[in-house]
């Protein structure tokens, strides 16, 4: 497949980047959105949605959906980190502690996680809020995607990727989508470039965010300890101790840890770790969560 | 009497009606059943209790005394059934004593339909009431709000429909006590086979005049647990603890405020009570 | 606005074994999603060998603890001796071993098995369901009891951050703080 696109692309254009008219034309020249959901035939779909799935103000509320996460991505000098939780709830119920709440978005890597030391060319979204909503979400972005690399035979860039999702999300404004995700990647264009997109709308440019239930307890660990020219270990080291902060204070995080590190050449995962361990040997080796204790 | 408190009823209701849920009752989603025969009357219930869709207590007893001869079975809330028939049980007691009469069943099922019907409903205790008494074999049902009924054969809770089915095809006027509690146990069954409120044991009170009352605890038992195949014994050590801490008898008397007087005879009988003769 | 009983969480069990009984609560205090104390534990001692598991909403597992110690205190005056779990009992001797449950508004629970409590109570039901047996010695019991609390709280968002588990036998109380997950 690589042998394909190269024989059918012009050679990379390095340091080329998309004007605003091009930015405008590319987004312009995407199909019109086709896809037509049935809506139950009441009065108010997204008031009668909430109502069907709110299990806040309706604990029997017939649909539970998964709710409940941290997520976090920063970006540093060698790249992006991105790391989050492995938890899904519905209600108080812990419905998984295995969920891979980072999702590779774009052609090349898309679903593919296998377990390689070479780094696998691509952007990478997170996954917070409800689990159908980013996963279908963030599937129809990596198609936009590869469609947008076949039309203009290059990468696309993480802005022009984040505002397809940011424009889909906003006409979806009021008709009940739960979703806060993060958009990372490295293009020759941009460099580094994380964006925040949620089900508002919201497209928020960043270095530093931190999504889902316990995102104040991330955003305690990383803004204490946050530097812009961290090395790559420091990085990562901070990274899985905010995760595990807010595994420890927030009830609806927990399991393992999710570690990403997206540089130039695309994204290297760095493990899928059970936190139990993780803690202890954190708790053990640094005499940090000292609220935790072994007397009677 | 003690009463109940409703100050906060209104505060509830509105709560409630933003959509905060109201706390679980053991609820016995429950059959019971009643029948009377030549010579007294039979009570049967299973012995399920639930709490939503879980079950709570598998062999509950939903059976209870109220007098000698005087047995209640009860449906609804749990507790209710309970508190309901222990405070009527100590009100039938001391108005034996004070009439110097054996209690009867109608006033049994009088005190409880008053006691009911003052509540409104909020105590949910839906009671079979049996017994034999000076004036003959007595059988009725009280509903939580007050009304009662008294029948030949009578069945409540959420099996009564299933229950009722048996006695409505098999009951006949001249039963004997054998009959009666095969009839009684059958219906029970009907209950705990098709309705999901009820389940586990069949208990029955058998109440004969001039003869004491037997309470025929897991009369039946057609849902025996099946034995493991295998034992899920954990090895020992299998926990990871980080401390522990050993209390002897001894050391723990440490910890309670006051030593106990009891051990010392001379001092315990100084303290007795004096009692008016 | 959520239920009372789930804005602190906590979960709670007690099993009888052969000639001992044991009862384990999770040690987390929260206020909805957030942990605010993972050294709660939810088990008092009112005299030898009596044991109280509450769970619910934490201010009133402290006022019933405390109430309920106020009037076993004024039992323990007026009877001149201590009180035991099923009342009738000899003092200070544990001769049958008992355990019972209660809902919120008193229906007693007479259990020969196990008494489950608290956000985890379905995933305790499952657990003891099927990891007891009748007449486990003190040893025994105390792993089952453990793994059938660590394994049911693993799966409730609002239980665990550790465990406090005690095994009353005829003559001695042994009382264990578990590792347990920190999520």
């Amino acid at each position: 497949m690589d042998k394909l696109v190269a024989q059918y692309s012009r050679p990379s254009h390095q340091n080329e980047s998309y004007s605003e008219q091009e930015q405008q034309d590319l987004t312009e020249s995407l199909p019109p959105l086709s896809l037509k959901f049935a809506l139950p035939p009441v009065a108010n779909p997204s008031a009668f949605l909430r109502a069907m799935t709110d299990d806040h103000s309706n604990p029997s509320c017939p649909i539970k959906l998964a709710h409940g996460t941290t997520t976090l991505a920063f970006r540093f000098q060698g790249g992006i980190i991105v790391c989050t939780d492995s938890r899904a709830t519905a209600g108080n119920w812990i419905a998984s502690q295995t969920v891979k709440k980072v999702i590779p978005v774009s052609r090349l890597s898309r679903g593919e996680d296998k377990p390689t030391n070479d780094p696998t060319p691509g952007l990478l979204g997170t996954m917070a809020g409800g689990a159908a909503d980013c996963q279908y979400w963030l599937r129809y972005l990596s198609q936009q995607c590869t469609l947008h690399e076949i039309r203009h035979k290059r990468r696309i860039t993480v802005a022009a990727a984040s505002k397809i999702l940011a424009n889909l999300t906003y006409s979806y404004k009021g008709y009940g989508l739960s979703m806060g995700t993060m958009l990372a990647g490295v293009t020759p264009q941009e460099g580094p470039a994380l964006y925040y997109i949620d089900s508002d709308g919201t497209r928020l440019p960043g270095n530093l965010f931190c999504v889902g239930s316990g995102q104040t307890f991330a955003y305690g660990v990383l803004d204490a300890n946050y530097r812009y020219d961290l090395t790559e270990q420091e990085a990562l080291a901070l990274g899985r101790r905010a995760i595990l902060a807010a595994m420890h204070r927030d009830a609806y995080s927990g399991g393992f840890i999710n570690l990403y590190h997206v540089k130039e050449e695309g994204w290297v995962h760095h493990g899928f770790d059970d936190m139990n361990p993780i803690f202890w040997k954190t708790k053990l080796e640094s005499g940090e969560f000292s609220n935790v204790t072994s007397e009677l | 009497m003690p009463g109940f408190d409703f100050s906060n009823y209104n505060r509830n209701a509105a709560l409630h009606a933003r959509g905060v849920p109201l706390p679980k009752a053991t609820s016995t989603g429950t059959t019971i059943v009643g029948c009377i025969y030549d010579n007294g009357v039979v009570i049967a219930a299973d012995t399920r209790a639930t709490s939503g869709p879980i079950v709570a207590d598998k062999n509950c007893e939903k059976l209870h005394y109220i007098a000698p001869k005087i047995w209640c079975a009860g449906a609804g809330t749990a507790a209710d059934t309970e508190f309901t028939t222990a405070l009527i049980s100590s009100n039938v007691e001391l108005h034996s004593l004070s009439t110097g009469r054996d209690p009867r069943v109608i006033t049994c099922m009088t005190m409880l339909k008053q006691h009911l019907f003052r509540y409104q409903g909020h105590i949910g205790a839906y009671l079979v009431v049996a017994g034999v008494d000076p004036t003959g074999v007595g059988l009725y049902t009280v509903h939580a709000h007050g009304s009662t009924d008294k029948l030949p054969y009578v069945t409540m809770g959420s099996g009564s429909l299933a229950a009722m089915s048996v006695f409505e095809s098999m009951w006949q006027p001249d039963l004997n006590k054998e009959g009666a509690i095969a009839l009684c146990s059958e219906a029970i069954k009907a209950g705990i086979f098709n309705d999901l409120g009820s389940g586990s044991n069949v208990d029955v009170c058998v109440i004969e005049k001039d003869k004491p009352t037997q309470l025929l605890r897991n009369y039946e038992k057609p849902n025996e647990r099946g034995l493991k195949e295998r034992n899920y014994r954990f090895p020992r050590g299998t926990t990871a603890w980080l401390n522990q801490k050993v209390i002897s008898k001894e050391d723990m008397k440490k910890y309670v405020t006051i030593e106990t007087l009891s051990g010392d005879d001379n001092l315990a009988a100084g303290e007795k009570m004096e009692v008016d003769v | 606005m959520g239920s009372p009983f789930d804005i602190n969480g906590g979960a709670c069990v007690a099993m009888v074994g052969k000639d001992c009984v044991a009862i384990a609560c999770d040690l987390r205090l929260g206020m909805q999603a957030l942990t605010i104390s993972n050294n709660f534990p939810k088990i008092f001692n009112y005299a030898p060998s009596t044991y109280l598991g509450l769970t619910g909403l934490a201010t009133d597992v402290n006022t019933v603890s405390d109430l309920f110690r106020y009037k076993v205190n004024m039992y323990r005056l007026r009877e001149e001796r201590h009180i035991s779990p099923s009342d009738p009992g000899q003092p200070g001797q544990l001769i049958v071993p008992f355990i019972c449950g209660f809902d919120s508004i008193g229906c007693i629970d007479f259990a020969k098995d196990f008494i489950v409590s608290g956000t985890a109570s379905d995933q305790l039901f499952g657990t003891c369901e099927g990891l007891w047996e009748p007449d486990l010695g003190p040893e025994d019991l105390f792993e089952t009891i453990s793994q059938a609390l660590l394994s049911a709280v693993d799966r409730d968002a609002l239980s665990g951050w550790g465990a406090q588990v005690y095994i009353i036998e005829k003559d001695k109380v042994t009382q264990r703080l578990l590792k347990g997950r920190q999520d």
